[in-house]
């Protein structure tokens, strides 16, 4: 086996937790569970790895291997990265989709191949209907580099793809492009929407996040939902604004629903509007141009926090559409302009 | 005496004769007044008293009917019990009604649509089946406006709503509804053949099952008879109308490298001719089937 990839399973192993060694060997399916049994898996890892590694060796593993469980490891911690969406769109009129997910790997892989000599594809299916594509980019000098490699996610038949944020920025027309062609649309374009959680720009994008229906085998009766604070708790206690609150409980329902929201973890809006002032004068109020900044909002769950915003009492319900409008525009970045 | 008074200013003379006179005409008015008085007051007394008979006349009236509608009142409440009995009866007549609508709401569900009545407008539930098997359920929560609308949605991504709701969702919603839960169940039952083959039957299957979303090209590697005595066929089955569980294109292909001798070529053809006409497991279960009876036949 050639030293750099050696070199490349030695570390690609060496990042897996211990805790979830064993799952995720088992899931590559690459050692056999014979092989798997004669290593000790309590010694100190740096000789785990070495072992395994080993093993590698006698079982003649690739870069193709390698590649298929460097896949498996970021399956396991998609987390880690940050993802893009992209939205393809079709011509009008266009036949049926009669989606071949192995036509679509080769062309996909000849279109790359073809463009750039050294890089390497893998292909993984998982679900039913979707595959992950893990690229890793060289040049025309120089071999590919295994240890910044993209990844796209692909739903067959749907026109949306999850890419984790390539450093190497330059080749994205390119990767755009062999997606594109390979799903046999017409044009892509990047969506204003990135977060970590690939599983909630999922449910945004497919419009999955919302899965409450009204039917009459519903066993739940919709008006015992608890509203948030129990207002009955102690009789001893007295809310003065027992009302209000039960209008801005409603109105938050209304807006946000009941389900889970889709997580993210950032909202940035970029304005450039001019300056509005309730009172009269000032420097400020008499600039013609318009001001520009960026406003951040940032929490480990977004949607949930804003949520709770109105209940909380630190804002007024409803909420600005700026901000409640996230999951239906799909969208987590926004240009503001006066109109 | 105030006469009196305003003419002592005169002269002392006043307080003379026309004085004395003076005073004895206010005694003799005083005098024919205090006559008067009891006299008035005899009227006021009597006047008084009859009123008082009269007032003591209505309150025994009042007082007697009282009395009468308590008597009635309590006279009908013992007449009561049997009227309460029918109540109960009737109560629960109701509500095994009230259960009895409910149970046949919820069993429309089985119609394949059936909806739900919302603040918003109605929530349609679209059941999917296929061969007597029930499937998945898909909702759609429409907003009754002037332009209809969908509020959200559990149909899968890769259905094209889109193209449907903007062909007929604003002119004709049982159209639109029609046509979506074709799409829904040609969509369920393609799933359904997919899911059965990669399931039941996988010993025939030579390499994976391979499918896209919609279930609408099939691409596998099989065998007719698992003991492994035939040669694998490869089958390609496209499904070019999504309205559909049976395919439109079928392709049947022989792997090796050797020419196909006639009962080959036969048996490729009759295959052919199975997917096109009949649903994907059942293709299988007749393979299956054929495997018995020429277990059968070498037993007898």
């Amino acid at each position: 086996m050639d030293e750099t990839v050696s070199e490349f399973f030695r570390r690609t192993i060496l990042k897996i937790p211990m805790t979830e060694m064993m799952t995720i060997l088992k899931t590559w399916n690459f050692l056999s569970e014979n092989q798997l049994q004669t290593v000790n898996f309590r010694q100190r890892k740096e000789s785990l790895v070495q072992d395994l590694v080993l093993l590698c060796e006698e079982n003649r593993a690739s870069l193709k291997d390698a590649a298929l469980l460097d896949i498996i490891y970021t399956q396991f911690h998609r987390h880690q990265k940050v993802w893009d969406v992209f939205q393809m769109s079709k011509g009008p009129g266009e036949d049926i989709d009669l989606f071949d997910m192995e036509q679509f790997k080769s062309s996909f892989k000849k279109i790359l191949k073809r463009a750039l000599k050294n890089v390497t594809v893998s292909f993984r299916d998982a679900e039913e209907n979707a595959v992950w594509i893990r690229i890793a980019w060289g040049t025309q000098y120089r071999k590919p580099n295994q240890y910044k490699p993209a990844y796209v996610v692909y739903y067959s038949q749907t026109p949306y793809a999850f890419t984790s944020s390539s450093q190497l920025k330059s080749n994205l027309p390119l990767l755009g492009q062999a997606l594109t062609i390979a799903s046999k649309h017409h044009q892509i374009v990047k969506m204003d929407l990135r977060s970590r959680y690939l599983d909630s720009l999922k449910a945004i994008v497919f419009k999955q996040y919302n899965q409450t229906f009204e039917t009459h085998n519903s066993t739940t009766p919709l008006q015992e939902r608890s509203l948030g604070l129990d207002i009955n708790m102690d009789s001893r206690i007295i809310h003065e604004n027992k009302i209000e609150k039960e209008r801005v409980q409603r109105v938050t329902q209304e807006i946000f629903g009941d389900y889970p929201q889709p997580r993210l973890e950032f909202a940035q809006y970029k304005l450039e509007t001019k300056f509005k002032s309730d009172l009269n004068g000032g420097i400020l109020a008499e600039r013609e141009e318009p001001l520009r900044c960026l406003v951040k909002f940032s929490s480990p769950h977004l949607l949930e926090a804003l949520k709770s915003l109105a209940p909380a009492g630190i804002a007024d319900a409803p909420l600005s559409p700026l901000l409640t409008c996230i999951p239906n525009k799909g969208m987590n970045y926004f240009k503001i302009r006066d109109k | 005496m105030e006469l009196a008074n305003t003419l002592s200013q005169d002269g002392e003379s006043r307080r003379g004769v026309l004085a004395h006179l003076e005073r004895l005409e206010t005694q003799v008015s005083r005098c024919r007044k205090k006559l008067e008085e009891p006299q008035s007051a005899q009227a006021v007394e009597s006047a008084l008293g009859t009123r008082i008979h009269e007032l003591r006349r209505l309150r025994d009236k009042l007082r007697a009917e009282v009395k009468q509608h308590q008597a009635r009142v309590k006279a009908s409440t013992t007449n009561v019990e049997p009227d309460q009995t029918l109540e109960i009866t009737e109560q629960e007549f109701l509500k095994r009604k009230r259960e009895n609508v409910k149970a046949i709401l919820q069993a429309y569900r089985f119609t394949g649509i059936s909806g739900k009545l919302t603040s918003r407008g109605v929530c349609v539930c679209i059941g999917t089946a296929f061969e007597g098997n029930l499937l998945d359920s898909y909702f759609v929560d429409l907003v009754m406006q002037k332009p209809p609308q969908i509020h959200h949605h559990s149909i899968p991504v890769f259905i094209p709503l889109e193209e449907i709701s903007a062909k007929y969702l604003q002119t004709n919603i049982q159209h639109f509804l029609f046509t979506l839960c074709e799409y829904l169940n040609a969509y369920s039952g393609r799933k359904y053949q997919a899911d059965r083959l990669q399931s039941d039957f996988a010993a025939f299957l030579a390499g994976p099952l391979q499918r896209n979303s919609l279930c609408n090209l099939l691409s596998f590697t099989y065998k007719a008879e698992p003991e492994g005595q035939s040669f694998p066929f490869c089958a390609r089955l496209l499904y070019k109308d999504l309205t559909t569980t049976l395919p439109t294109d079928v392709t049947v292909t022989y792997q090796g490298t050797d020419a196909l001798s006639t009962t080959r070529e036969e048996q490729r053809a009759a295959h052919e001719n199975l997917f096109f006409t009949k649903p994907l497991h059942q293709v299988f279960t007749s393979f299956a089937s054929k495997g018995d009876k020429l277990d059968m036949s070498l037993v007898s």
